[in-house]
């Protein structure tokens, strides 16, 4: 049980309404908890990391109304009445979703604890751009950091997820 | 995990203002949080109550009036970046805004936000001095606007009031001849100096009219160098040009710069000369 | 942190020396300092120091230490007080002489200022910008107040 659960009786609540990986979910938080607390410990999604704490590293990445935010500097009801995105929710019943095919096709991981936040990233960048040049992907992703790869991979990967989904819609 | 604190949602300037005075250090207004929160995180502030203001309406839109482009306060850095009125009119500020901290940092935070913080390593306050901004302040009591010159003060400090709310920044559209440069360099994640240069030429293009210089991220707060100006202004572009060392070295001492991580004051102070001619010929160059 | 201030005061070295002595009004003359006490004369006082930078505030209770005492030309002291609250301490250290010119006296000072824990996230420039204006602050108030009353 964790200690969010213990609260004083006169305690300001938020009742939060808003849809997580496509579903509707309900959920009461007070104004001072965090997302990436919520979405982690509450929610028990554990996809989205803390590493920086600071909003520089972008291992917290999650997708709010599909656009990237730092979930461990947003105070969790700011997603009310919005859509919130974990990297659970990519795959589409089971089936992955391009990224995450690339992502593995093209080595774009190692260690693994900074993919969630790329590729949500890279999924919001794709969304917007569906055809970047390697310097809109650099700008865009400027902000995810990996400590293993040398972000070579990462970058043949989200371009190979780009032509996939390219021609998917073609 | 954050202290516990009570969320107050106001729906108009005014009650922004009135909780404001009623409240005083204990609350603090909150919009991106992108600063906010991460002090609260570090424990280095405490508030018993924040002010969402993200629900005051009229506060993000851009809008263009009679030679200024009026910016609401609560648009955030993507907005600015994305803005086609701003992308049109204020090339420079869009870019500039295009390259403030990354990508989630630019979604959610506001430029009101990143002015009123006073973070001394920020980029917007340097080109908005060149642009010669001026700022919307309101409170139940009046309303003020305030030139970018007279707002900040010192190292997260303006000079608003207690209970003002930072509601507008007009920015006046160069005109005629002009170019406008805003450059930074910095190798950590906050921007190390920050220069910006906004000059109009003659309609020959053989002379400046008028300059501005604008220094910041270096010292405490940015900070318009008008003896660097002097050098520039109302001369042939030659002499401008000669005297871009000169212009260089008295913006680098306006600076203020301090040695820190981020540099030496005289690393930085260096990097402010080199920045200072190379927006010069960046602006001169449009 | 160290910094040097001189200030030249229109006031005989023994004005000047009782003065530092008469704790209360000393103390007033340090920005954003209160509550002076005197815990042992001549040796121990205690007072309440408050800065603030932009939002960022903190209230070190604080202990001052008498080292050593030149009578009327030297005083070697050090304080050190914690904020709790924010997770900070501050740590000074104090060398003070008298030295007569003319009808004046020149009060000197070296203070070495550190300050450890979280406040140091604002930055070292930050911190040492704030320290010298209170020490500049503290020199003038000095200065002001012995010469005003004569």
């Amino acid at each position: 049980m964790s200690k969010a659960m213990i609260r004083p009786a006169d305690v300001q609540m938020i009742p939060l309404s808003f849809t997580l990986n496509g579903r509707l979910q309900e959920l009461a938080v007070e104004p001072h908890e965090l997302l990436l607390d919520v979405v982690r410990d509450r929610l028990g999604l554990t996809g989205v990391k803390r590493s920086c704490d600071v909003e520089v590293c972008g291992a917290c990445t999650l997708l709010v109304d599909g656009r990237p935010v730092s979930a461990c500097t947003t105070l969790a009801f700011e997603v009310r009445g919005r859509s919130l995105m974990t990297i659970e929710g990519l795959a589409d019943n089971g089936k992955l979703h391009p990224l995450q095919e690339a992502f593995i096709e093209h080595g774009g991981f190692q260690c693994g604890f900074c993919t969630p936040g790329m590729i949500l990233a890279a999924k919001a960048l794709l969304d917007e751009n569906p055809n970047p040049t390697e310097e809109e992907l650099k700008h865009f992703m400027h902000g995810n950091i990996c400590r293993c790869t040398g972000y070579k991979k990462i970058i043949e990967s989200i371009m190979a997820a780009a032509r996939l989904m390219r021609e998917g819609r073609a | 995990m954050l202290r516990r604190f009570r969320l107050e949602e106001p729906e108009s300037v005014m009650e922004v203002s009135e909780l404001l005075g009623r409240f005083g250090e204990s609350a603090k207004v909150y919009a991106g949080g992108t600063e906010l929160l991460l002090a609260m995180k570090e424990g280095l502030v405490q508030y018993e109550r924040l002010i969402n203001v993200k629900n005051v309406k009229g506060l993000n839109e851009v809008a263009p009036d009679n030679g200024t482009i009026r910016i609401g306060a609560l648009c955030t850095h993507h907005q600015l970046e994305t803005s086609p009125v701003v992308k049109q009119k204020l090339a420079a500020l869009a870019r500039l805004e295009q390259n403030v901290a990354n990508v989630r940092v630019r979604q959610v935070g506001t430029l009101g936000g990143n002015l009123c913080f006073a973070e001394p390593h920020a980029d917007p306050g340097i080109l908005l001095l060149a642009l010669g901004a001026n700022l919307v302040a309101e409170r139940t009591s009046s309303k003020r606007e305030i030139s970018a010159e007279a707002f900040f003060v010192d190292a997260y400090e303006t000079c608003l009031e207690a209970d003002e709310v930072l509601t507008e920044i007009r920015v006046p559209v160069p005109e005629g001849k002009s170019g406008v440069a805003y450059l930074k360099f910095g190798y950590l994640e906050r921007p190390s100096v920050g220069v910006a240069v906004a000059l109009r030429a003659d309609g020959g293009g053989k002379s400046i009219q008028d300059v501005k210089i604008a220094v910041g991220c270096a010292g405490p707060a940015p900070k318009r160098v008008l003896e660097a100006e002097e050098l520039i202004k109302n001369r042939g572009v030659d002499e401008a040009k000669a005297n871009l060392l000169k212009a260089g070295e008295v913006a680098a001492h306006a600076a203020q710069a301090i040695s820190d991580l981020h540099g030496s004051q005289e690393y930085k102070e260096h990097i402010v000369g080199v920045l200072l001619k190379r927006a010069f010929q960046n602006a001169l160059s449009q | 942190m160290q910094f040097e201030k001189q200030v030249e005061i229109s006031a005989s070295k023994e004005k000047v020396w009782n003065f530092i002595w008469d704790v209360d009004r000393f103390i007033a003359c340090v920005p954003g300092c209160k509550e002076a006490k005197t815990i042992e004369a001549g040796k121990l006082y205690s007072a309440i120091m408050i800065e603030k930078v932009g939002p960022f505030r903190v209230e070190f209770p604080t202990t001052i230490e008498v080292l050593e005492r030149d009578e009327l030309t030297r005083i070697k002291a050090r304080a050190s007080g914690a904020d709790n609250k924010i997770g900070s301490r501050m740590k000074l250290s104090l060398d003070v002489n008298l030295r007569e010119q003319g009808e004046k006296t020149v009060l000197g000072f070296v203070a070495g200022v550190d300050i450890l824990g979280k406040l140091a996230a604002l930055g070292h420039g930050i911190i040492k910008r704030k320290a010298d204006q209170v020490l500049d602050e503290f020199a003038e108030a000095v200065k002001k107040r012995l010469e005003g009353d004569s």
